[in-house]
């Protein structure tokens, strides 16, 4: 979109249309600030003051590390490492308040859906979400995914999450702080690398 | 997940100051670094290396670095943001030149890709201005977000945030100002 049509120059004189131009000229060139995951929604834990100045991984979602941090802390890691390894193995249990159901777009596999399984808002303000989908191609290529967008007015505005498939039936946990009222339905997009902005829609509510 | 906000540091505290701080050991300005550079990091991460759980992983391993070498900040060499930059350059080069990938085949024909001093001249933009991004209020974050990046136009904007389309240009203009402030040494 253009600067004339985000903007405009109407009343603005030559020195703040030349800043505000440059600002605009910048924004497109950045693009958009990518969506943080949930495993980045919160900075590592450092380590107490009086242990090696070192970072403590507790937020990790990647294997094997945590088990290193484990051994190192003796009786407290061993706790907190068969807390993890115990939620891990079975994961806190999810109450759906509300379930939408998701079918394959125009050019997604015929047999492809999804389901998405939301929770009530928590304490701070976001939806929890279980989403599981179904029939959907694994990623061509190591940095593609799917990402799911709620819609309004049938375009993709707002991200709620990335992901990947395999096998038949992927299930994975994400979360949203938008207000859900005020969208009219969900999309899931393949993204990629090769992709500059929305992917095509793959399965649509 | 929304962060709660670290208490004690007024928000006008400078990237240097912060650095500074968790130097000493200070997490509460550690954990206000993050809020601003987490976006900036992983933007650059996932630019870098093109797959979001490497990039994951090397947003964690820029603020491990943030932390363990924020002794070695400089104030007088100059503000906070690009030592940043240059850790979390340092991290994502590491991370890429761990990935073990299959030689390509030479292409017959010149590649019109951006090279390496593009990709870093592009690289530090959006580390500006997505850094910037999170200087501004939630409402002006919102109206540039929807302007720019959801592919609505100005009145559906306005429609979809329930305001006029005057209130719409108005609040992006005041954001774009905002920003032009926030970004000052890039227009010199």
């Amino acid at each position: 979109m253009s600067f004339d049509d985000i903007v405009g120059t109407e009343g603005l004189s030559r020195e703040e249309e030349a800043t505000l131009r440059r600002v605009h000229e910048l924004l497109v060139a950045a693009g958009p600030p990518p969506d943080l995951s949930p495993d980045l929604s919160l900075p590592p834990v450092p380590a107490e003051e009086s242990d090696p100045p070192e970072v403590a991984f507790l937020l990790r979602r990647r294997r094997g590390r945590v088990a290193v941090l484990a051994l190192a802390a003796a009786l407290a890691a061993f706790v907190g490492g068969y807390a993890f390894g115990h939620s891990k193995g079975k994961p806190a249990a999810f109450t759906s308040i509300r379930m939408v159901a998701m079918h394959g777009a125009a050019d997604a596999p015929a047999e492809s859906h999804g389901v998405i399984n939301i929770a009530e808002k928590d304490s701070v303000g976001n939806w929890p979400m279980l989403v599981e989908v179904s029939g959907l191609p694994e990623q061509a290529k190591q940095s593609s995914y799917y990402e799911l967008w709620l819609t309004h007015n049938g375009k993709a505005v707002a991200p709620c999450g990335s992901f990947r498939v395999h096998g038949k039936t992927t299930r994975v946990r994400l979360s949203v702080p938008y207000a859900l009222k005020n969208f009219d339905g969900w999309v899931v997009t393949t993204q990629g690398p090769d992709q500059n902005g929305l992917g095509p829609v793959v399965l649509t509510t | 997940m929304a962060l709660s906000l670290p208490r004690m540091l007024p928000v006008s505290t400078t990237d240097g100051e912060l650095i500074q701080r968790a130097a000493g050991g200070d997490r509460s300005a550690f954990e206000l670094l993050y809020q601003r550079y987490a976006r900036p990091v992983f933007g650059l991460a996932l630019r870098r290396l093109g797959d979001r759980g490497r990039a994951e992983d090397a947003v964690q391993e820029t603020f491990a670095s943030i932390w363990r070498s924020a002794g070695t900040y400089k104030p007088d060499r100059g503000p906070g943001a690009p030592w940043l930059y240059a850790v979390a350059r340092n991290a994502i080069v590491d991370r890429a030149r761990n990935r073990t990938e299959i030689p390509a085949d030479i292409p017959d024909e010149p590649s019109h890709d951006a090279g390496p001093a593009e990709q870093a001249e592009q690289g530090w933009v959006s580390w500006r201005v997505h850094r910037a991004l999170e200087e501004l209020n939630e409402r002006e974050r919102e109206v540039v977000s929807l302007a720019y990046w959801s592919g609505l136009s100005q009145s559906e904007v306005a429609e979809f945030l329930g305001i006029p389309l005057g209130t719409v240009k108005t609040r992006t203009r005041a954001a774009l100002a905002r920003l032009a402030e926030i970004l000052g040494d890039e227009f010199e």
